[in-house]
């Protein structure tokens, strides 16, 4: 029995040594690095002072750490609460058709979740471009005249936002459609012999029981956003940046352009100390509904 | 080949007993099946001689050979587990050939033996199916050969009929047996059917609850259970049992009174003094009692049939008595409607009387 | 009781003629909802459609007022011109051994550690599990300033291993990986055992190939992701031979001046290897995006 578990052990460390090895290196030795760092004065490489809580204190007067925190919140907002409820629209309409117009219409939705970034930066910068872009006809049809979308500034955002919905609704229409697949259609004919009208079925049937997905979609979404810099960084190339900065795009600022890397860190530990609160709510909230 | 001989075996999970230092012996060659309800520790019983489960005390011999500390694959047993098991990312020659290939044999060899066990279990025609494609029955084979290529001294049945249908069932148990004959093999069979068990085996070992109940021939513990237990295990339907009290008692006869105010007479099965023992019951099986006239002086009690099941072979009739509902065999060609009042006369020379404790008095 | 139960429903779908009025009114508009649906899913499709059509046009066609669905000219010129005249070829090859490689290694060490963590027993085991499930919450990108710290000490900036070794961190593998193996019933295992398996071979001889589906799904998925990597292959090369496609086209833009029909040859042909890994492994990827989102599909 004592032999069986001393070669389980072994056979165990030689399994999980390569994971163990990435993972100290990887994650735990910069994770505490990074919250060593936050109490320096540190260029991006290299070494500096001890200047013990300077980098929190410089973060409630820089106007800049504002600025990125209101438009990560914005951008949120933008994104997270639409593409939600329109993820689960689609997936209701999705879900109704069958076989192959299923799968078609549903690789429509999710095709521009898989590409890169930087191709759907290309697309949507092509359509919407101010001299040639498709979608300056109704623009100009509608407002009189071309507009630079991405050089006005209260468009920039919004717009940002579409296209981030756009590129990542795939996403949401799945886990909606498997949530959906999930509810028994004897329920859906139970329903229909007591006389339930469609928007009943919808609102006493579909709704509740799709009611988890949507907390996990939510949050998902959330603590992805929460993240957001590819697209904002890449429409925003050559504009102003500093009105549409976001979160980490300020740790971006901050330790490779400005070379400040101590305070990089400290804005990327506020971040992390935000993202990890919306985990444990999340876990909370989707624990309560497991109780009930 | 090989005799298993289990020496002061126990089994704790925590604080859990689940064998109680048990005995057992089970001959060179032959069948020995495990009976008992769910959790009596029967299956950790098997696995213990598998090698998968740990003994915490005592001593297992495989063959003579020390087997208590040795890992699975060393001990020459092979096992069909009740799911079968079969891995299913394997065709079944794949899956006949998965021992073989970990112990890194001649791919050639492999196939060869492969081939022999197929042909004996007619699975040639499957061999390059994968179990999902597979017949209940033809998984079970599948297993039974993976088994029988290993050349083992002692198979074990970990309950290999419970997941096929009836009519399956009964064919398998016969090919069981076929197989039992041609290789003479020792097998050691885990069931809670007691069918089964009676059918199969040359050996029943009853568990309840950890210890051996009794083990004999099944001719034994049907006819001579030991307790109760093992009485209301073994036959079915299950026995009658009637509350019963001792009157009087002269050496190994004893006068007992029924509810009713009858009596019935019958002979104690044990030397010592039958009334020290302070008989509670009766037990009495189907077939030893007989539907009669209700005045009929014979008629030990009297009662109202009530659901009649007709079997064409056999008929049996529940009848409610003053000591409880008791099931009665009767004429196949029985015309009997519910609700006749009836009398139900015993064989006292078949019945048995059980003590509070449950045993055999 | 139970008679009166079954009856009303009956009645009140045969008997009651509005009740067969309102289900076929009920089917006009399921009608308008799907013929909506598949409208909604033309509109979204476009996009990418009309990226394709541009970049098979010449310039001067692109740039020409009105609304042209289909290439009047058709030509491969854009495509010729990227393939040929710029650096597309080395980002590409930069791309595939990245991508390449995490996939690889992410597979095999969460396979292994999740196999570990499932089945074997060993001192810190509930630990080790417990760090990984909260590290599930902790944000890459806030670690990009020490990533890049630390891949500088090593002196990996620019090269393959320095985009490597950042993108290796995935609990949610192993998550998946001990999920699975947790529900392979313990039957097999012990057949495997009986049969004279050692722990190494019951992984890889049972415990993998059982799961198959599963480790080409979340290869699949792995590899799409490590293509799309924006952010970190972003800061970590600087050197326009090192960049991957993803980083490549975004930065080299002043090649091109405003072709677009060049520019969206170049996006396409990023993202033609993703869009065609998800087109022939629909299932797979939708399988895989589900279970990272913690849904068994």
């Amino acid at each position: 029995m004592l032999e069986k578990r001393r070669s389980q052990t072994a056979t165990a460390l030689i399994l999980i040594a390569p994971f163990l090895i990435v993972y100290g290196l990887l994650f735990v030795y910069p994770t505490v690095k990074m919250i060593g760092m936050t109490f320096t004065d540190a260029p991006l490489i290299g070494s500096g002072e001890w200047v013990g809580l300077k980098n929190y204190y410089r973060l409630f007067s820089d106007r800049l750490f504002k600025v990125a925190f209101w438009n990560t919140l914005y951008f949120v907002l933008l994104t997270v609460v639409p593409s939600t409820i329109l993820g689960l629209v689609i997936a209701l309409g999705v879900n109704r058709l069958k076989g192959w117009w299923q799968s078609a219409v549903l690789a429509a939705f999710f095709l521009p979740y898989i590409l890169p970034v930087s191709v759907v930066y290309r697309i949507w910068n092509w359509l919407l471009d101010s001299q040639f872009g498709l979608f300056q006809y109704p623009i100009a049809y509608f407002y009189g005249q071309n507009v630079p979308i991405f050089r006005t500034l209260p468009l920039f955002m919004p717009t940002v936002a579409w296209v981030t919905i756009w590129w990542l609704i795939g996403f949401n229409v799945l886990l909606f459609i498997a949530g959906l697949r999930n509810i028994s259609s004897e329920i859906y004919e139970a329903s229909e012999l007591d006389g339930a009208t469609r928007w009943q079925q919808f609102t006493r049937i579909t709704w509740p029981l799709i009611w988890p997905i949507t907390v996990l979609v939510a949050t998902i979404q959330l603590i992805l956003q929460l993240k957001i810099f590819d697209q904002i960084y890449l429409f925003s190339i050559g504009g102003r940046g500093d009105a549409t900065l976001g979160m980490v795009q300020l740790i971006y600022r901050a330790a490779f352009q400005k070379n400040q890397g101590g305070y990089g860190a400290t804005v990327a530990l506020v971040l992390f100390a935000i993202i990890v609160i919306v985990s444990v709510l999340q876990y909370q909230l989707l624990r309560a509904r497991g109780e009930k | 080949m090989a005799s298993v001989e289990l020496t002061g075996i126990s089994k704790r999970f925590g604080a859990v007993e689940v064998i109680r230092s048990l005995d057992l012996n089970v001959a060179d060659g032959s069948f020995c099946a495990l009976l008992g309800p769910s959790g009596c520790g029967k299956s950790t019983l098997l696995r213990m001689i598998a090698g998968l489960e740990q003994v915490s005390e005592g001593n297992i011999q495989i063959g003579g050979t020390d087997v208590t500390f040795l890992p699975p694959a060393q001990r020459r047993v092979a096992m069909v587990f009740q799911s079968y098991a079969l891995y299913p990312h394997l065709t079944v020659r794949g899956n006949i050939c998965f021992s073989m290939s970990l112990a890194g044999m001649k791919k050639a060899d492999q196939n060869e033996r492969a081939d022999k066990v197929a042909k004996l279990l007619q699975l040639e025609q499957l061999m390059d199916r994968r179990p999902a494609q597979l017949s209940g029955g033809q998984r079970q084979r599948v297993a039974i050969g993976r088994a029988l290529v290993r050349d083992p001294e002692v198979f074990l049945f970990d309950e290999p009929l419970s997941n096929l249908d009836a009519l399956l069932r009964v064919q398998m148990r016969l090919e069981l047996a076929k197989l039992h004959l041609n290789l003479k093999t020792t097998m050691i069979y885990v069931t809670h059917d007691q069918v089964e068990a009676m059918t199969l085996a040359d050996k029943i070992v009853v568990l309840d609850k950890g210890i051996i109940s009794q083990a004999g021939t099944p001719l034994e513990l049907y006819n001579a259970p030991a307790n109760r237990f093992v009485a209301s295990f073994i036959g079915s339907p299950a026995m009658n049992f009637l509350p019963a009290s001792l009157i009087s008692a002269e050496g190994k006869s004893l006068r007992l009174g029924l509810a009713g105010k009858s009596e019935i007479t019958l002979q104690s099965k044990q030397a010592a003094s039958a009334a020290a023992s302070k008989p509670k019951e009766i037990g009495i099986r189907p077939e030893h009692v007989r539907l009669l006239d209700p005045d009929d002086k014979a008629a030990a009690l009297k009662g109202v049939s009530s659901v009649i099941e007709q079997l064409g072979n056999t008929t049996y009739v529940y009848v409610d008595t003053e000591a409880g509902t008791m099931i009665v065999e009767g004429d196949p060609a029985l015309s009997l409607s519910p609700g006749t009042n009836v009398g139900i006369g015993i064989d006292a020379t078949r019945a048995h009387v059980f003590g509070a404790g449950g045993e055999v008095v | 009781m139970s008679a009166v139960a079954l009856d009303q429903p009956v009645r009140a779908a045969v008997a009651d003629p509005y009740n067969w009025n309102r289900i076929k009114r009920l089917d006009r508009v399921g009608l308008v909802i799907t013929v909506l649906t598949v409208v909604v899913a033309i509109f979204w499709a476009f996009p990418i459609y009309w990226a394709l059509v541009t970049s098979f046009k010449p310039e001067q066609d692109v740039v020409r007022p009105g609304i042209e669905l289909w290439p009047e000219r058709f030509t491969f010129e854009a495509y010729t011109f990227t393939l040929f005249q710029t650096k597309i070829g080395i980002w590409y090859l930069n791309s595939i051994v990245t991508s390449l490689a995490v996939t690889f290694l992410v597979i095999t060490m969460s396979a292994a550690a999740g196999y570990a963590i499932s089945q074997l027993e060993f001192p810190g085991r509930k630990l080790l599990w417990w760090m990984i499930l909260a590290s599930f919450m902790v944000p890459i990108p806030a670690l990009i300033v020490n990533h890049f710290v630390l891949m500088s000490q090593f002196k990996l900036i620019n090269t393959w291993l320095g985009v490597i070794l950042p993108q290796l961190i995935a609990p949610v593998t192993v998550m998946i990986y001990k999920q699975f193996f947790d529900s392979v019933p313990k039957d097999f295992r012990e057949a495997a055992v009986i049969d004279g398996a050692t722990e190494l071979q019951l992984l890889f001889r049972l415990y993998l190939p059982m799961n198959w589906g599963i480790t080409t799904a979340l290869s699949i998925i792995a590899f799409i992701g490590a293509w799309n990597a924006f952010l970190w292959p972003f800061l970590v090369t600087t050197s326009e031979n090192m960049f991957n496609v993803t980083v490549g086209i975004t930065q080299v833009t002043d090649a091109f001046g405003v072709k677009y029909a060049r520019q969206l040859a170049t996006a396409i042909l990023a993202g033609l290897p993703v869009a065609l890994l998800y087109l022939i492994f629909q299932r797979r990827v939708t399988q895989a995006i589900m279970l990272t989102a913690g849904i068994k599909g």
